[in-house]
């Protein structure tokens, strides 16, 4: 292993042992995220049983709302708060003494993060299995292709939340972009209702953005409504949004170093 | 060849300009206005390889600003820096494994783990070798005590031991140059003075130091120059003792007489010293020029003269010194 991903290692495993530092929050996300998928699973049971609704019948319905979940997870369970902190309390001032890339030790704490969120998403997938019983993906290569999908949610996930905790160094605050961005990418990603219930002109403004690779990418391959070309064609997508938030949000933050302000020791 | 050189170094600041009160409020949230504020001032600074150098001033002067543009936090607004021949701001990442950076007010623990979980990330992220680190953290623990807490969680650190833990975070690479900002703020007697003494040893292997502190005892025990600023720009820069034998021109001796000390009487008997009445009625307290008396000229006279029953001698300290630049009584 080279240093330089010895040092992402470090990173990766402190972020995970501060979240396990904290063992009821950390225990109540689990149970609040799988309870949040439960009452999601019976809302739409009761809304599909007169039939299929925009193309969803209650059994796409069971693995949509499986794969919103994990998505969910990946995006929600970051340690966001802890890099927005440091850049509002002034701490960031350390972090910039320090010899390492700023955003991918950021990136390394992520991954560290999310790796506490495992737990949450084996038993939330594997309760949710056991008790609704959802398809399997539409073929095997359709299957390979939303892993591929879920896996791209990572450095997307990484790239929104990191670009959010960014603008703190504008707004010195974090609560109400955390609110903006929750909000959009619950709307646009179709984790609140699928983007195919919405107009065909809020559709077009969801597929302009980066949000619909969350929740409606990996599921729309899973579930065929997409051939293997319009998968591979959402992947290229879902892959171009990671890449260029990743290389924006570097531009981003060599303007915003310029907006560190730390006064008073 | 200098191993930290700034010239012409100025950082501005751009601060909100909004009246008080309500309307204040309103006002600025519809035309907002700004007032430029220069935090910093045109420092030149020049500093030797092994140097210690005390980079003093009263609140506000700007020092720990200064120290966050050296260390590359910070983007001047004009000027240059360079250490060891790089820009500290553009070439961050290589200009970061050559120093050594505490702020007392800010800590580099991770505030939620053990203090060893800090030190090992550091490790990984300067590099440092396995038996490098053991070397190293035997030898803060022999004289910073650092094992007794190195398994605490760092939230659970009382100030003396996060400061502590805090340096060793700051030299577990063995940077060559060191900027420590108030690294004994809050700290008791005895801490200060094992870090006053962990920090002249550091000094003694050829470490370079820039200290700011408010501690001018901090000042006197570790270092050798002193640059003392006031409102962004460099007040005096030289040799500690060349600015106390510039500067102090006057010792004092208190007398502890027998019975009260007549001063006027004194005053006349005496006019080439200056006298003033003590705490207590049988103090008084004499004062003068050291270049024109010896101390031994001064208490012959005196001692033979009033048999004081004790006698203690004063010389001004640095700090009075300092307080006087501060006020604008001395010049450069």
């Amino acid at each position: 292993m080279s240093s330089a991903f010895a040092v992402d290692r470090a990173f990766a495993v402190i972020a995970f042992k501060r979240r396990l530092a904290y063992k009821t929050q950390w225990l109540v996300g689990l149970v609040l995220g799988g309870g949040a998928m439960l009452v999601s699973m019976a809302m739409w049971r009761e809304l599909l049983s007169g039939g299929a609704l925009s193309g969803y019948d209650w059994d796409a319905m069971r693995a949509y709302v499986i794969i919103g979940f994990i998505t969910a997870t990946m995006v929600f369970g970051a340690a966001d708060w802890q890099i927005a902190d440091r850049i509002l309390d002034g701490h960031v001032a350390i972090d910039l003494t320090k010899p390492v890339d700023f955003q991918r030790a950021r990136a390394a704490e992520y991954i560290g993060s999310m790796c506490s969120t495992v737990p949450t998403v084996v038993f939330g997938v594997a309760g949710a299995w056991l008790l609704f019983d959802p398809p399997g993906p539409v073929s095997v290569t359709a299957g390979i292709l939303t892993a591929v999908s879920l896996l791209l949610v990572f450095p997307l996930a990484f790239g929104i939340t990191y670009l959010t905790v960014l603008v703190c160094f504008w707004t010195k605050r974090y609560l109400g972009v955390m609110w903006l961005r929750e909000a959009l990418l619950g709307f646009f990603s179709g984790m609140m209702i699928p983007l195919a219930f919405m107009p065909s002109w809020l559709q077009a403004i969801a597929w302009a953005l980066p949000f619909p690779h969350f929740t409606t990418t990996p599921s729309a391959i899973y579930l065929g409504h997409v051939d293997t070309a319009g998968a591979l064609g959402l992947l290229a997508a879902e892959a171009a949004w990671a890449a260029g938030m990743w290389f924006g949000a570097r531009l981003i933050f060599n303007q915003a170093v310029k907006k560190v302000t730390v006064h008073g020791g | 060849m200098p191993i930290l050189e700034a010239r012409n170094l100025t950082k501005t600041f751009r601060r909100p300009d909004k009246a008080s009160g309500f309307k204040g409020a309103v006002k600025h949230l519809a035309q907002r206005k700004y007032k430029n504020y220069t935090a910093v001032d045109g420092i030149d600074l020049s500093i030797e390889p092994g140097e210690s150098v005390a980079y003093v001033g009263p609140n506000g002067a700007g020092k720990s600003t200064t120290v966050k543009l050296l260390t590359g936090i910070l983007r001047p607004s004009e000027g240059t820096v360079r250490v060891m021949g790089r820009d500290p701001h553009t070439e961050r990442i290589a200009n970061a494994h050559d120093i050594g950076v505490l702020f007392g007010q800010r800590t580099q623990l991770w505030w939620d783990l053990p203090v060893e979980e800090s030190l090992k990330l550091l490790k990984h992220m300067y590099g440092v070798s396995d038996a490098d680190y053991k070397a190293r953290i035997a030898r803060f623990d022999e004289l910073l005590d650092l094992g007794e807490f190195m398994p605490a969680l760092a939230r659970t650190l009382s100030l003396g031991q996060r400061m502590r833990a805090d340096l060793a975070c700051a030299l577990i690479h063995a940077p060559k140059m060191v900027y420590l900002d108030e690294p004994t703020i809050g700290l008791d007697i005895s801490v200060k003075d094992r870090l006053r003494a962990f920090l002249r040893e550091l000094v003694d292997d050829g470490t370079t130091l820039l200290l700011t502190s408010h501690d001018l005892a901090d000042i006197e025990e570790v270092c050798e120059r002193i640059v003392v600023i006031d409102k962004g720009a460099v007040a005096y820069d030289g040799p500690i003792t060349q600015l106390k034998a510039h500067y102090i021109t006057t010792k004092a001796v208190k007398l502890f007489l027998e019975e009260a000390a007549d001063v006027p009487a004194l005053e006349l008997k005496y006019p080439q010293y200056e006298w003033a009445a003590g705490e207590a009625p049988s103090e008084v307290v004499v004062t003068y020029e050291s270049a024109r008396f010896t101390t031994a000229e001064v208490l012959g006279g005196l001692t033979a003269e009033l048999s004081p029953r004790d006698l203690s001698l004063s010389e001004p300290s640095i700090e009075d010194v300092i307080r006087r630049l501060y006020a604008g009584e001395l010049t450069k």
